[in-house]
């Protein structure tokens, strides 16, 4: 994948969104090569806050927030940041922009920012994000930088959502976030709550069943059209 | 030549980074400032078990406040005195606020008293890290619950809650510790005593 995007003809890569790049950008991120599902990347976060779908919601947006800004800033300064210190630069913007999503959700959404605890600061450390800067953000230009920032976002967010959705609705019974909006599932009359779901185990099961069915969605013949 | 650059671009990019983080902090100062209030409110609320809903909003919370708690001094120390509006003046508990270190961070906490400033009325652990399942059972009801009617003096009237050997409570002052959380349990017993001490010395310099 990443040599993929080095070859890349630079004629090209100056116009940005030409020649369907935006759309393979975006399809790469999100799903032939998504974070979680087949890097492997930010799994810590995505066991640890996902006991809840408004938590791996918030995460998620945290999440997508961070990569786009990162990227972005990255790529614009990318013709300038000398070698030596590109990994402390790219250090200080992804940790501005996560000290700034948690002051707003401090501010703003309190009960969220208390639960979330310290994996909001965390996402400093998170791999995608470091990531994406080293291997994308550093060699494509910023428009470009943000559509890859914004699709490996959202591979993360997406599947922290259904993790956390499945979690909750096997753990507790119910949705909150759900009812929040209106929608009432309540399977209490007819099935017993697993304790287990909202435990870290019930995390690694929920991924594991995740991945499975990720593999069987994508099939083997992706493997060689990348190879 | 080349060092120059670099030092230059680290500095001008650290500038600019810390410049927007005091701005955003400078803008959601306030909105955090009444967060941390309307937190501290529904701590002595709830450690006074008094009835209100989780899903409250800060503002409801501070009306709940207004009418039925009064932030007062004893003896130097601050408290938050419980008094219904109906017989006014009558206080019915005393809150204090308690802290220090636990094992792993401080611990903050508030400790409810009724108007006789002996006996608990409820005690709650606001703010703690410590060991989840061992020294963080301290949050846990059964834990607190302990507390609740007991004295803060021993029978020889001297300040002091005893946290001892678990199923070993058996005075008026004493509770079960956590069985594997020694450490944080002294730790607690420490703070805890360091408050009581005080609002006894003042019983005590006021019956002289």
């Amino acid at each position: 994948m990443m040599n993929n995007q080095s070859q890349s003809r630079p004629a090209c890569a100056a116009r940005g969104l030409c020649c369907g790049r935006g759309k393979q950008t975006l399809s790469e991120g999100f799903w032939r090569s998504n974070p979680i599902a087949v890097q492997m990347l930010g799994i810590c976060s995505a066991l640890a806050v996902t006991n809840r779908l408004e938590n791996s919601l918030v995460m998620g947006l945290a999440l997508i927030f961070v990569c786009i800004g990162s990227n972005l800033f990255v790529s614009l300064l990318r013709n300038i940041t000398p070698r030596k210190v590109r990994m402390i630069a790219e250090v200080t913007i992804i940790a501005t922009f996560v000290i700034v999503f948690d002051q707003l959700l401090k501010a703003f959404y309190w009960d969220m920012s208390k639960q979330l605890g310290p994996y909001v600061g965390l996402i400093i450390t998170n791999c995608i994000i470091m990531g994406r800067a080293e291997a994308f953000a550093l060699q494509n230009p910023p428009l470009l930088s943000i559509v890859d920032g914004l699709a490996n976002g959202l591979g993360y967010a997406v599947v922290l959502a259904i993790i956390g959705f499945f979690r909750e609705l096997l753990g507790t019974g119910r949705v909150l976030f759900f009812e929040r909006l209106g929608l009432h599932i309540d399977l209490s009359g007819w099935y017993t709550s697993n304790q287990l779901m909202i435990l870290a185990p019930g995390a690694f099961i929920a991924l594991g069943f995740l991945i499975a069915l990720y593999n069987h969605a994508r099939g083997p013949e992706s493997e060689e059209i990348k190879s | 030549m080349n060092n120059l650059k670099t030092i230059i671009y680290a500095a001008v990019l650290g500038a600019i980074c810390a410049s927007l983080l005091a701005g955003v902090e400078q803008f959601t100062g306030p909105y955090k400032e009444a967060n941390a209030r309307a937190e501290r409110m529904r701590n002595v609320l709830e450690v006074l078990q008094l009835p209100f809903s989780k899903e409250r909003s800060p503002q409801e919370l501070a009306e709940i406040f207004a009418a039925n708690i009064r932030e007062d001094s004893f003896g130097g120390l601050p408290v938050y005195a419980f008094v219904t509006p109906k017989d006014e003046g009558a206080v019915k508990a005393v809150v204090f606020a308690f802290e220090g270190r636990g094992l792993w961070g401080p611990i903050r906490g508030f400790l409810a008293l009724k108007p006789d400033m002996r006996t608990v009325l409820g005690i709650t652990f606001y703010e703690q890290q410590e060991t989840p399942g061992l020294g963080g059972e301290i949050a846990s009801s059964w834990f607190r619950q302990q507390f609740k009617g007991k004295q803060i003096t021993g029978a020889d009237g001297r300040g002091g809650i005893r946290i001892v050997k678990a199923g070993g409570a058996r005075a008026e002052n004493e509770v079960d510790a956590i069985t594997g959380a020694t450490m944080t349990c002294k730790k607690i017993e420490a703070m805890l005593n360091e408050t009581i001490e005080k609002i006894v010395g003042v019983y005590l310099n006021d019956d002289e």
